[in-house]
């Protein structure tokens, strides 16, 4: 028994001692400095797998990532002047407010061979919005009519009805151009075919997807001639693989391991003003939530700026809606909120009694939801209101806020064509409760407003009314925007040239080693 | 013979003090189980004076002073990444994992005793009730208590019952086991031919004797029952957020493990501690209650 006793204390004592020892990580590791780093495999890694790799049958960032290497859009976005630009498109012209006339650009081949031309797109948004292929982003092309190829380099696209952001739709990775010969001969979602500067080599399910170089890309071979897609459940241990050089770039670092990765020298941080905004919403269809002094209460209790101080670096704060790095952003609305007063808070709990019912905040258990819920939480505590936290996994989270099982939560959303009218038609247009407007929100005034956003055709206007629409809800506090995204991105010291998007999306085209 | 009957009463009484002082006697001399005890005691005594025990509130966030490390001036256990007082949010900890615990264990203990008394004693219930606990054994343990709060919705009340629900089966079998020896002993029938009801029988007479087993499953179950709390509340499942559930911290402070190592070592640790007690008090009083074992 006695000799036990020793073992077990022997052995709490060789617990506190490994605690103790703290920050013991190895020496960063150095290529060895090869004459030629561009013939090296080049690993991004990701948390998880892709779904698939066809533009028409995905619609998640993982595949993203791929597919923006393998295929092309008409479109893209540049993402120092944030200007759409053509891509694949030559030019593009409007005759009258419905129809767009592309020019596209000649003598690109697909990696089958297939020739890139005005059939190819015209295949490719036929199948993208048939009804018969059920594309989960078939509603990019929602507005398109009628598709027409008037010769063999230039296609007419006729919308039903003017569509303002139609050059963002696009340029959405969704809607990249597919080779229709390969696209009828085998399953892209699988095997896939694009016009891009990489090639699909292979697809080990829940490992690691490989690509090579394009040697007759159209717009110069890219120097990185391997890349690798590995798939690492654990954020930590990917950057682990980041200190000891198994993987060279990483994105979406977590704000709780900047101060960790800050203190890596074999890497280079890259931050840059992104797209997302996340937000605290309101359950529209509660009738507390109604209330407007109910909603002011909640956002005077709310310090925003305590919690984006909390974010290390990985936040802006701003109280629009449109964020500032979005299309319809307006600098007057960035301080336009109502202002964090917890004593006018608390006022307003006291007169109305705002306290006596419990209010669920639902939130999903990962990335900063659950950062944002215990703060909030503890805030309007201290308000007065009496809030009770409900924690579930991300899908499960979908479903119950879709089906508004809650009074207020956090919503995020990435907005890839960083355009203002993608962000308020679906997730506040009354077309969309049910299914995309979590927040089960409804105003035929501001419904009026984003469809005249979504449907006129200058730029300057839609602006102005995105502008209005954008005020109309921080004044009502339909929302209370936490923080605008950051983009960041982790890669290794003896690359460079990653092409990083404030959508998060980023391009490794012209990575060259140092 | 009234005095003869009195006598007798009190020489009965007597031996069973005399059992009690015995069996706690020999668990003091086992001093793994001492350390064991002074532990659950501790852990009792942080439980119930938990507010006096706590320097701050445990869900009072200060986002200046957080991620502190141990034996910050006013926080001597740090602060985690809300800037609240990891001490205190230990110290409720351990009030929540001791009551969902007995909660999960006694409860546990109610079904299985019902189930293996009345297994035990009625042949004609013994095959169905035994097929019942055969299949809740087929379940593993963690996912049984997933099912059954995936069904009732996450919070500790489902837990404790989700872990009582799996203790059953265990209890059940050790208790009918006992149970089916005691019956076929000599003082059995004579209670029978005198015309003792069953339940008395069972209640009164069998169960006493089949107690050793019972309070060893019971002491050794608080530890698994303290554990499954942490690990369903780490998984997401039992204490929802800002409840300082032992767990629950860990999931939190995993994610600043390289920079703040403490904020998951020292859940562990008294989840570890807690756990280790409740097993060496267990197998203490295993040894002290064996007729069979003579410690010295």
């Amino acid at each position: 028994m006695k000799k036990h006793l020793w073992l077990v204390l022997l052995f709490i004592a060789s617990l506190v001692l490994a605690a103790c020892s703290g920050e013991s990580a190895s020496a960063p590791k150095n290529s060895d400095g090869s004459s030629n780093i561009s013939d090296k495999t080049f690993t991004y890694a990701s948390t998880s797998d892709a779904v698939g790799l066809s533009p028409i049958g995905m619609n998640d960032a993982v595949s993203a990532n791929i597919t923006e290497h393998v295929y092309e859009q008409l479109f893209t976005l540049n993402p120092d002047t944030s200007e759409f630009e053509p891509l694949l498109a030559e030019s593009y012209e409007n005759p009258d407010e419905n129809t767009w006339v592309i020019k596209l650009k000649e003598g690109i081949k697909f990696h089958d061979g297939t020739p890139f031309n005005a059939e190819a797109v015209k295949y490719t948004f036929d199948k993208l919005r048939d009804p018969a292929t059920a594309a989960p982003r078939a509603s990019l092309l929602e507005p398109v009519d009628v598709i027409n190829v008037l010769d063999e380099n230039t296609v007419e696209i006729k919308t039903k009805y003017p569509y303002g952001p139609f050059i963002a739709a696009l340029s959405h990775t969704n809607a990249a151009i597919v080779s229709p010969t390969a696209d009828k001969a085998q399953d892209l979602m699988k095997d896939p075919v694009g016009t891009g500067p990489y090639k699909f080599v292979s697809w080990t399910q829940g490992d690691k997807i490989e690509l090579e170089a394009n040697e007759e890309y159209w717009n110069g071979v890219p120097e990185l001639k391997n890349l690798v897609f590995k798939v690492v459940p654990e954020i930590s241990t990917a950057i682990s693989m980041l200190q000891t050089g198994e993987v060279q770039f990483l994105d979406n670092l977590p704000t709780e391991q900047i101060k960790r990765l800050e203190s890596m020298d074999n890497i280079n941080i890259e931050k840059k003003d992104g797209t997302a905004i996340y937000y605290l919403t309101f359950n529209h269809s509660r009738e507390r939530n109604q209330d407007p002094e109910f909603r002011k209460a909640v956002a005077s209790a709310v310090d925003r700026d305590a919690f984006v101080s909390k974010l290390n670096g990985l936040g802006v704060r701003s109280d629009s809606v449109i964020g500032p790095q979005v299309f319809g952003h307006d600098e007057s609305a960035d301080k336009a909120g109502t202002p964090y007063d917890v004593e006018a808070a608390k006022a307003l709990v006291e007169k109305n009694g705002y306290g006596d019912e419990p209010i669920k905040l639902l939130t999903a258990n990962r990335d900063n939801f659950i950062l944002m819920a215990e703060i909030v939480q503890a805030q309007l505590t201290e308000a007065g209101f009496k809030v009770e936290i409900e924690s579930m996994e991300w899908a499960t989270f979908l479903d119950t806020a879709r089906a508004g099982e809650y009074d207020i939560t956090f919503m995020s959303w990435s907005n890839v064509t960083a355009d203002g009218s993608e962000m308020l038609y679906p997730n506040f247009h009354s077309d969309n409760v049910g299914s995309s407007n979590r927040a089960q929100y409804s105003n035929p005034v501001f419904d009026e407003l984003v469809v005249k956003s979504r449907t006129t055709i200058d730029q300057e206007e839609r602006k102005a009314i995105l502008k209005e629409a954008n005020h109309m809800m921080i004044e009502e506090n339909v929302v209370v925007p936490m923080y605008h995204g950051i983009v960041t991105t982790a890669l290794d010291k003896n690359y460079t040239g990653v092409q990083i998007n404030p959508t998060g999306k980023w391009y490794l085209k012209n990575v060259t080693g140092k | 013979m009234t005095n003869a009957v009195l006598t007798d009463v009190k020489i009965v009484k007597k031996k069973k003090e005399k059992v009690y002082i015995n069996t706690i006697k020999r668990v003091l001399k086992n001093k793994l189980a001492v350390v064991g005890i002074i532990i659950i005691l501790l852990q009792v005594i942080m439980a119930v004076f938990a507010p006096v025990i706590a320097t701050h509130n445990p869900s009072t966030q200060n986002l200046v002073a957080s991620e502190l490390p141990v034996f910050s001036e006013g926080h001597w256990l740090g602060t985690d990444n809300y800037g609240r007082d990891v001490w205190s949010r230990i110290v409720h900890g351990a009030r929540i994992s001791l009551i969902v615990g007995f909660t999960a264990v006694t409860l546990g203990l109610i079904g299985g005793i019902t189930l293996g008394l009345l297994g035990g004693y009625y042949k004609k219930l013994d095959g169905i009730i035994m097929r019942i606990v055969d299949l809740l054994f087929s379940f593993p343990g963690i996912l049984l208590a997933m099912l059954i709060i995936a069904i009732l919705g996450t919070s500790l009340v489902n837990v404790a019952i989700a872990i009582s629900i799996w203790s059953i089966p265990s209890c059940a079998r050790i208790v009918r086991g006992s149970v089916l020896s005691i019956k076929e002993k000599e003082y059995i029938m004579a209670l029978k031919s005198l015309g003792a009801s069953d339940l008395r029988i069972m209640i009164r007479h069998i169960l006493p004797n089949a107690m050793a087993p019972i309070i060893v499953f019971a002491t050794m179950r608080m530890g698994t029952a303290i554990l499954s709390t942490a690990s369903l509340s780490y998984l997401g499942l039992g204490a929802q957020p800002p409840t300082p559930e032992w767990g629950a911290m860990i999931s939190q402070g995993q994610d600043y493990m390289w920079t703040s190592p403490h904020l998951t070592i020292v859940p562990g640790i008294a989840i570890m501690l807690v756990v280790f007690a409740f097993n060496v008090v267990g197998d203490g009083l295993r040894d002290a209650l064996d007729p069979n074992m003579d410690i010295q």
